[in-house]
């Protein structure tokens, strides 16, 4: 039987860049399996204009005086800016892995045998778990995710 | 003591590449090298079958993982435990390396100078560091004909600045490889000196790169030596200040055999430099037919010194190998 343990909507704006948002949830009976499913959208920035004037400031800020100009000249080969939020798993005891990659939905599992690529398998424990969303980037003005967790019990 | 040939930065599927250990592996033994270190994004699951990918391939797996912070990517190697990146904000990355030291593990700079937030958040080094002898090691040669790139070149610059305020850090290249795409570009492969104990080539390896004993190349292996009246110095070692003297002889060694037939830099006119914080020291043409080139170079207020072999590669004219430093204590010690 699957169990919802955590179901939560966010609404998060380019300030939110850089910033870790963490769920604790516990979990209340050992074994079995983890489901995590997380989604965020929009995944890019669809304004070119907007698109334009964040790179403008990026090579600003990172190169050179120098090579600005020549690095602008080719400024579309940066789109489309991409929103990325990663997610990383904590059991009581231990590190559970991360799963650091682009796509804005993804379908999670950790088991005592298996693991999604990134997580760690391993018995699952009773106790209080934490799952983090890591907002490396928000290019949008706003971005919405969605993170529903479940318990498959053994 | 042995030189081997070592890709430093690579991925899985288990973060953000798209190969498995096992493709990588092959891949990297095709193109000649030894050994590779596995640095994944934020995880070291990708290490998994570690085991069984040596043996099938006889390469050596390095554990490692790349922190894919917010401020900064950080390249770390040789430990087998997680070590958390995500507590690590701006001004952290001093407690940062001490717990990947804490651990077994080394840490090095990735590509410190590839364009940050919002193309690429982390990719640009913003952590300040307070203590640059704690850091091991810069990647100053990120991707693929490094040399020509101009973040890279930057990279290397700051390395040489550090080396002149009397830091000692490595100098390494990593690939940065994600997937077995086909390139035609030169690749660029960092040589460690390993030592002749028991331990394993990753414990091995981590101490070489530890100590300095690093050379980085997109072709011939080239090393270098001081000779001295009391001793003969090689890459990564200091020359204490009682035997400091007021000229050495180096002694530059091009290996044009290394990673036979995985390379071939035709009419390169290749020339060698040995840089130092004096600035440059010697130089000669340097070609196949000759394999060591030694040179008379001043002791007084010597610090450092390097060996570049340059050379025309796809018409360009750019740096084609270089050393790790060999260190001088200074005379007031
Ligand atoms: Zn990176
Ligand atoms: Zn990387």
């Amino acid at each position: 039987m699957k169990r919802l343990v955590l179901d939560a909507e966010g609404l998060v704006q380019p300030v939110c860049s850089k910033t870790h948002i963490a769920y604790s949830f516990h979990l209340a009976k050992p074994g079995g399996k983890l489901w995590i499913d997380f989604a965020y959208e929009p995944k890019n920035l669809e304004d070119r204009e907007r698109s334009r004037e964040l790179i403008a400031a990026g090579v600003e800020k990172y190169t050179e005086p120098a090579q600005r100009e020549l690095v602008m000249d080719r400024w579309e080969s940066f789109l489309p800016l991409k929103n990325l939020i990663t997610v990383s798993v904590d059991d009581p005891a231990r590190h559970r892995g991360a799963g650091h990659r682009h796509d804005p939905e993804q379908l999670l599992q950790l088991g005592e045998e298996e693991a999604s690529p990134g997580f760690v398998s391993g018995e699952l424990i009773e106790g209080l778990w934490r799952v983090t969303l890591s907002l490396h980037a928000i290019v949008t003005d706003d971005c919405r995710y969605r993170l529903r967790i479940h318990h498959e019990e053994a | 003591m042995r030189w081997t040939a070592c890709e430093l930065h690579s991925h899985t599927f288990h973060s953000d590449g798209r190969q498995s250990l096992l493709e990588l592996a092959e891949g990297a033994k095709s193109l000649g090298f030894e050994c590779v270190a596995l640095t994944d994004h934020n995880t070291m699951t990708g290490l998994e079958n570690k085991e069984r990918v040596e043996s099938d391939t006889g390469m050596t797996i390095i554990s490692g993982m790349e922190w894919t912070t917010f401020y900064g990517h950080m390249v770390t190697i040789g430990l087998t435990a997680f070590v958390d990146w995500r507590p690590a904000g701006p001004g952290d990355i001093d407690a940062g390396i001490a717990r990947v030291h804490a651990a077994g593990g080394i840490a090095g700079m990735a590509h410190p100078f590839r364009i940050g937030s919002p193309m690429c958040t982390g990719c640009f080094w913003e952590f300040e560091i307070s203590d640059w002898n704690a850091l091991d090691y810069i990647e100053v040669w990120s991707g693929t004909f490094p040399s020509i790139k101009t973040d890279n070149a930057r990279a290397f610059r700051l390395w040489t600045e550090k080396l002149n305020e009397g830091y000692r850090i490595a100098a390494t290249s990593g690939r940065d490889w994600h997937a077995q795409d086909r390139t035609e570009e030169p690749v660029s492969v960092t040589y460690l000196l390993l030592d002749d104990s028991k331990d394993g080539v990753t414990e091995r390896a981590v101490r070489a790169l530890a100590a300095g004993r690093a050379a980085v190349t997109m072709g011939p292996l080239v090393t270098l030596e001081l000779r001295s009246e009391t001793g003969v110095f090689g890459i990564g070692a200091c020359v204490p200040a009682q035997d400091r003297s007021t000229g050495y002889e180096a002694v530059a060694t091009i290996d044009f055999g290394a990673r036979e037939g995985k390379w071939a830099f035709p009419d390169a006119g290749y020339t060698l430099a040995l840089t130092s914080n004096l600035g440059v020291i010697g130089e000669a043409d340097a070609s196949e037919e000759q394999t060591e080139y030694g040179f008379d170079i001043p002791g007084d207020g010597l610090l450092w010194v390097r060996a570049e072999l340059k050379g025309t590669v796809r018409g360009v004219r750019t740096t084609i190998a270089f050393t790790n430093a060999i260190y001088a204590d200074s005379d007031q010690a």
